[in-house]
């Protein structure tokens, strides 16, 4: 949010010389504040005038990225409270919580386990996206080992301190892979500062309210730290979903300096619901102590529902898709690429148990009934990328069903294939998909 | 320097509900001065209720990590309602008379009528009736049920845009609750309460259910949608200010991420636990979007959103 006319008076001289050009200084903050006019026509503005301005044009969340190379996450720069307004801007990147003192070979293992993990879910590809490495506080020896391999699997690292020195050690090697030092809770924040400052690395602050948390992200801003996140305090959930929401307004309000900055949770083990929580509410960098993938499954799974682009609907590549282990006898179903439809349509065809294929054809994202009426679903394109998918290399019979809504279509992709393809009509819903195998399917297949 | 984030004030509210009468002990939702779960600035007069949902007959698409818990009362709703309030500590039944489908056993509406009662017999919490989906069969199942269970404050689940003038007249005439469900989208959600209150049905007997997508399978839009519901509410329109149910357990249960195993194990997980969670993380977001009523179907989903909200409005108010 920008500054209003009367916030930008305050901070000018009010001399009313007229050296701007303007009769007074309220006139010329108006034309400020309307992006009329610019600073420097005043000779005389502070320094103060000077920063907070140059402050409210800024990003009311600065950007903030960890690690270096292919897999550095950068986080930060929202613009919005509800993603409805625009979009979130940056996924939140999850960090696995690796204990510093597990034997050097079992952390190589994890690393090399944790740093391959792919998993490809409507056109995005969930990975870890971070290492958290633990400082034992009986033995501070290990943490740099940890974090050294970590860096090595070319992984953003955090290091959870519990002693400056250990903070040190462990991140001093990897400096120049933009660690992020999350110290103790309750420390005393100075050493941590001074080193943050000292190596250009990140740094978590805290507070024990708004006040203090934004206090001392301010404080390490001023002794030179670039790059800072915010731990707000809270317990329990109510708590932290409060100062999650406090963090995210008082920064989009620009009410304090010290609360542009993203925000950084620890999620210790069967803390599930708070995981989610920070998920959906703000929270940009989270290192989750769980490794299993019942948490891990479903978080990926909301970060991506939430982070998505709402005016750019989630969008599956077109292809030919096996529902079950289907044969060259087994039904062929056509539909568009807008995600929720296919998971409708495909979450439907899994739950009947008809083994069967799903050919996706690209209609930019939207669904059936839309697509069709904007051309994007006619018979002659539906026609055409069916024979760009090569599915009649996939089903030995000529038959293709197509969605209810469509039925009209029927001709003229009849026409376009060709080569004796017939055009079933399917049901409109697709919880009607059993009946119609049942009812339908099994009258007209192909013998 | 102290920081003040100015607390948000609104015009509207939520309004209050009240499901169950009759034999039924009445439990009250809805009344949210504010956003939803901002407890620190608003005053949120009732909690959100959780209900578990039961089914009349054995339901066969439901997955076996999710049966397990129900082991010995699929299909029997006396047993299942009774299991669910006493053992699971549910707030509220839903009874999901899957069974009236013509493709799922053609129960008639007189059976349908049976298990209802069973139910009521066998607990004193309020009841949600679920129909077999849209059609035909939807209105004859409700409307024989809400007829013949007269007084008993029943939340009729549902009524669609383009047919709800039989259960609005069930609704006003045997002093029941209707659920007025639209496809993800306010407006379609606000013509139906426009609708149905030119049918005379009191605004203060309506759910709204915006309908619910899973994790990964829509979440994403009935977030949007029910922010969009809560904050044209807050600023006064009282067509959209009833309370919202969402069928968490239904949707959450259908993904494919808890019906296979995965591969490989290891980073999948353990697949019962990864039902559960998958069920409370559409839970959670919802209750963060602005549901009053979560109708959940694994008791373990139950007892840590009952956990997270109990702690909620302890601690936030």
């Amino acid at each position: 949010m920008a500054l209003t006319g009367l916030q930008i008076f305050k901070l000018l001289p009010n001399t009313n010389c007229k050296k701007c050009g303007c009769p007074t200084c309220l006139a010329f903050a108006m034309k400020l504040a309307a992006g009329k006019e610019s600073l420097d026509k005043c000779p005389d503005a502070s320094p103060e005038a000077q920063a907070a301005l140059g402050a409210a044009s800024a990003p009311p969340i600065r950007a903030v990225t960890i690690g270096h190379g292919e897999r550095a996450i950068t986080v930060g720069e929202e613009t919005v409270f509800f993603r409805h307004e625009k979009t979130f801007v940056h996924r939140p990147g999850f960090f696995r919580v690796l204990d510093a003192s597990t034997p050097a070979s079992a952390i190589e293992d994890r690393l090399t386990d944790w740093s391959a993990i792919r998993i490809d879910r409507a056109g995005e590809v969930f990975r870890v996206d971070g290492i958290a490495v633990v400082e034992s506080p009986g033995s501070p020896e290990f943490a740099p080992a940890a974090a050294q391999a970590a860096a090595a699997h070319g992984l953003p690292v955090a290091i959870l301190a519990a002693t400056t020195k250990g903070a040190a050690a462990a991140a001093e090697p990897i400096k120049d892979r933009r660690p992020l030092i999350v110290p103790p809770a309750g420390a005393d924040p100075g050493p941590f500062v001074a080193l943050a400052a000292r190596l250009g690395a990140a740094l978590v602050v805290s507070g024990a309210d708004l006040d203090s948390l934004a206090a001392a992200a301010a404080d390490a801003a001023r002794a030179g730290v670039a790059d800072i996140l915010l731990e707000p305090p809270g317990d329990d959930l109510a708590t932290l979903h409060k100062h999650l929401t406090l963090v995210r307004r008082g920064a989009l309000e620009r009410i304090h300096p010290g609360l542009a900055y993203p925000v950084f949770l620890r999620v210790g083990a069967g803390e599930f619901s708070k995981a989610v929580v920070g998920t959906s509410t703000f929270a940009s960098i989270m290192a989750v102590a769980d490794s299993g993938g019942e948490t891990w499954m479903p978080l990926w799974t909301l970060r991506q529902n939430i982070y998505t682009d709402p005016q750019q609907p989630l969008r599956m590549d077109p292809g030919i898709y096996a529902i079950g282990e289907p044969t060259g006898a087994s039904p062929l179903l056509v539909t568009t690429n807008f995600s929720l439809t296919y998971f409708t349509v495909s979450t439907e065809l899994d739950g009947v148990g008809v083994a069967c294929y799903l050919a996706v054809v690209d209609a930019e994202g939207l669904s059936v009934l839309t697509a069709w009426s904007a051309g994007k679903f006619s018979g002659d394109r539906v026609g055409k990328a069916l024979r760009e998918l090569k599915a009649a290399e996939h089903v030995s019979h000529r038959t293709i069903i197509i969605p209810g809504y469509v039925a009209v279509i029927s001709g003229e992709l009849e026409d376009a294939l060709g080569d004796g393809w017939q055009v079933l009509t399917g049901p409109q819903e697709a919880s009607d998909i059993g009946p119609f195998f049942r009812d339908v399917w099994e009258t007209a297949r192909p013998k | 320097m102290t920081l003040t984030v100015k607390p948000k004030t609104w015009p509207g509210a939520i309004r209050e509900v009240t499901l169950g009468a009759g034999s039924r002990q009445g439990l009250t939702i809805g009344g949210g001065k504010g956003l939803p779960l901002h407890t620190f600035e608003a005053a949120f007069p009732r909690r959100p209720l959780l209900a578990l949902e039961i089914t009349d007959v054995d339901p066969p698409r439901w997955v076996d990590t999710v049966r397990a818990p129900w082991d010995g009362a699929l299909g029997r709703p006396d047993v299942a309602a009774k299991r669910a309030v006493e053992e699971y500590g549910a707030d509220v039944v839903m009874l999901h008379l899957v069974g009236t489908h013509p493709d799922r056993g053609d129960r008639s509406p007189a059976e349908a009528v049976e298990a209802t009662r069973q139910v009521l017999d066998a607990v004193g919490v309020p009841l949600i009736v679920k129909g077999p989906g849209g059609g035909s069969r939807q209105n004859d199942v409700l409307v024989r049920v809400a007829e013949e269970c007269r007084g008993e404050g029943l939340v009729l689940h549902s009524a669609a845009q383009e047919d709800y003038k039989s259960l609005a007249a069930v609704t006003v005439a045997y002093g029941h609750v209707l659920v007025a469900e639209s496809p993800i989208d306010l407006n379609i959600a606000k013509q139906l309460n426009i609708l149905l209150s030119d049918a005379n049905v009191d605004m203060d007997r309506v759910l709204i259910d915006p309908m619910t997508g899973g994790l990964g399978y829509g979440l994403e839009y009935s977030y949007s949608v029910m922010q969009r519901i809560r904050l044209a509410a807050l600023g006064g329109d009282r067509m959209l200010n009833a309370p919202v149910i969402c069928l968490v357990g239904e949707e959450a249960w259908k993904a494919k991420e808890v019906k296979v195993d995965g591969t490989p194990a290891a980073v999948w997980g353990d697949r019962a636990r990864r039902g559960v969670q998958w069920e409370i993380a559409t839970a959670l977001p919802l209750l963060e979007a602005g549901a009053d009523l979560l109708v959940l179907r694994h008791p373990e989903a139950l007892a840590e959103v009952r956990r997270v909200v109990d702690g909620w409005f302890v601690a936030g108010s």
